[in-house]
């Protein structure tokens, strides 16, 4: 099966400006993400790990090389462009969740339409529906707070979802979970992948990387390893199968 | 600017402010004293300006008042020591000469006033004896409430008609009708007998002098009008006064005359003229002052604006205090929301957006403050009105300026805040804890 490139990146490099010295944080990566595919970068600390998870998320801007997502070059998009892309194409997951407080879970689910200039009434059935997927059919009107992690982590899945974005971006999506609540959201992550989602996740738990079925590492701002799984021998599905 | 539902905005504005309370209460707090403070100020300084005000139209503002005064040293010395003659002031002849020759004058109304006693049986009070013409109640605003003032027959036949005014009627005549009843006004050298034709009750006036209270205590207007022709038939135009020792006679043809003109914008063009008319039978004596309604009520009104441009003053100064304070507010707002302007930037807000909604959040706040403050003002200003009688006029423009310089602060110091909180990298406010 043919699958097109939702992500090109070509000589990707980073430097971060700091007045005397110029710190270079990517130095020319290269590599393509295929639509449905899953996809976890890792790294130790100050391997780039992070800039790139900002410049993919059309965060920050690359210094030079080009960053193809879906058919435009965002490399170089102005803020406004740019925060257009962040709603359109792309579906965030945080670490910290990063909820709004004082919306309620199916507002939250619904912010990214809100600055589409999408009317929460016109999609309020849509997001209904996230909700239920990811198991919170129950708590449309809670607040964050009355919220588990967990609970907290799938409303942000859902929210990713509501945009139906080109790629889903997660920031270490487990990091502040118990093993249980962890294995849930990855059972949930490999779902949408089944689904036939584009999913990059950036973490450095392995637990989270084997769901994967390509590993890019990175070291000292370049690609060091770029490993590519069969989906058959992916432990998730496995783990899927037994659980 | 993307076409998101502004309602929406507001409503998440309003939920973000709902989630500190009392800080948001505080915050408006500077509004609500500012614009509060505003309406009522200028509701109180309008009440006792309008009071003035209405006093002086009583007056009549296309009305002109000239009085005769004595003038200094202008005694003649009679026969004997202790007896003087004063002969000074206001003819018949110079009120011919105003009507006549004045343009825009449309009547003049003579007036004469000596001091007198009046008594009805056994009550008597002392009183104002007013000659004057029939046309008298329409220039001075009185009103006739009982009985018919004078007619230019009596004032032809210098008939013994009189009209009291209501005070008066109703000490002379207690629980009785005074029409058709007699009073009798005694001067030093004379004393006559009046039929009561009417009862006056006088409109706001200079007239209206303080009174003497009387044995119970009570204030009255007492005023006596009989026709200028039987007052000068009756009692002459030398007004004698007796003091311990001496004699003093004021010789005073006319009191006042008193001009109407046509319209109020010839007044002030014809004072140079009147001066004129009357310096020019006068050999550099001033024995008359003039008193022009209109130039008092616009001195009134002059000061009036200067009063609420200092009443504004204080009331900017105060917004801007309260401005200042919610600035520093939204200010902390933002830093303490940093995370979620950075969770917002990533799922796609713009700059303008993030802008967008603190200005609105800044904004409710001054609305809802100001909004408060309106209703504080009014209930206020009505609490004085009502309650503690106090006039106060809640202008319909201090309620309008009020509110809109509470949202003219929300907009201008809601830009700075909404302005850092839309500048804020997105990578670093979603790094912030």
């Amino acid at each position: 099966m043919a699958y097109r490139n939702i992500i090109e990146i070509r000589n990707l490099t980073k430097v971060y400006d700091l007045g005397a010295i110029q710190v270079p944080a990517l130095k020319g990566l290269n590599f393509e993400i295929e639509e449905g595919s899953y996809t976890a970068i890792m790294g130790p600390s100050g391997s780039g790990k992070s800039t790139l998870l900002n410049i993919l998320g059309c965060l920050d801007r690359p210094t030079a090389g080009a960053y193809i997502l879906g058919n435009d070059d965002v490399a170089h998009m102005a803020d406004k462009e740019l925060s257009g892309v962040r709603g359109a194409r792309i579906g965030f997951i945080f670490q910290s969740y990063n909820l709004i407080q004082q919306l309620n879970v199916i507002e939250n689910i619904h912010v990214p339409l809100f600055y589409q200039g999408k009317d929460i009434s016109d999609y309020y059935d849509h997001c209904e529906k996230l909700a239920q997927k990811v198991g919170l059919g129950d708590r449309l009107g809670h607040r964050p707070m009355e919220l588990s992690g967990g609970q907290q982590q799938r409303v942000a899945v859902a929210r990713s979802l509501v945009n139906e974005p080109l790629m889903l971006l997660a920031d270490e999506p487990t990091g502040n979970l118990d093993s249980t609540t962890e294995q849930e959201i990855l059972d949930i992550l490999d779902e949408l992948h089944a689904e036939g989602r584009t999913l990059v996740v950036v973490t450095h738990d392995d637990a989270v990387a084997e769901r994967a079925n390509r590993i890019i590492h990175l070291k000292d701002g370049q690609v060091d390893k770029d490993i590519r799984k069969q989906d058959s021998d992916r432990k998730s599905e496995n783990h899927y199968q037994e659980a | 600017m993307p076409g998101y539902p502004i309602l929406r905005l507001i409503q998440v504005g309003f939920r973000s402010l709902r989630l500190h309370k009392l800080r948001s209460a505080l915050t408006m707090l500077g509004m609500i004293i500012g614009v509060w403070a505003v309406i009522l100020l200028v509701a109180i300084g309008e009440g006792a300006s309008r009071e003035a005000q209405e006093a002086i139209k009583a007056l009549g503002a296309q009305n002109v008042i000239i009085r005769s005064i004595k003038p200094i040293s202008d005694k003649v010395q009679l026969q004997g020591e202790m007896q003087w003659e004063a002969i000074y002031g206001l003819k018949n002849s110079d009120a011919v000469r105003i009507e006549k020759t004045i343009p825009g004058v449309k009547r003049v109304l003579p007036i004469l006033k000596h001091r007198k006693n009046v008594t009805h049986e056994q009550r008597d009070k002392d009183c104002q004896l007013i000659g004057t013409f029939p046309h008298y109640p329409e220039f001075t605003q009185s009103r006739l409430i009982a009985g018919q003032f004078l007619n230019e027959m009596e004032e032809a036949r210098k008939e013994n008609a009189c009209v009291l005014s209501m005070g008066l009627a109703g000490f002379l005549f207690p629980g009785k009708n005074p029409l058709g009843q007699e009073v009798v006004v005694r001067g030093r050298e004379s004393q006559q007998i009046f039929r009561v034709k009417g009862i006056l009750e006088e409109g706001a006036d200079s007239d209206k002098l303080p009174q003497q209270a009387d044995a119970t205590g009570h204030t009255i207007l007492a005023n006596v009008y009989i026709p200028l022709s039987t007052f000068k038939a009756l009692y002459g135009i030398k007004d004698i006064d007796r003091s311990v020792g001496s004699v003093s006679v004021n010789t005073v043809e006319l009191s006042e005359i008193r001009v109407e003109f046509g319209s109020v914008d010839e007044v002030v063009p014809a004072l140079p003229l009147i001066r004129e008319a009357l310096d020019k039978v006068r050999k550099d004596k001033v024995d008359y002052e003039i008193q022009v309604p209109i130039n008092e009520l616009n001195a009134l009104k002059a000061q009036k604006a200067r009063d609420t441009w200092l009443l504004m003053l204080i009331a900017c100064i105060s917004l801007l205090v309260g401005g200042i304070g919610i600035m520093n507010i939204m200010l902390a707002t933002v830093t303490e929301r940093t995370q979620e302007i950075g969770v917002r930037r990533a799922l796609g807000a713009t700059q303008i957006d993030i802008s967008v909604q603190f200005l609105i959040e800044t904004l409710i706040l001054c609305l809802i403050g100001g909004t408060i403050g309106v209703l504080g003002g009014c209930g206020n200003a009505a609490f004085f009105h009502y309650i503690l009688d106090h006039t106060t006029i809640v202008t319909e423009w201090s309620v309008v300026a009020a509110f809109g310089l509470a949202v003219g602060v929300g907009l201008t110091f809601g830009l700075y805040p909404a302005w850092s909180a839309a500048r804020l990298d997105p990578i670093e406010a979603l790094r912030h804890a």
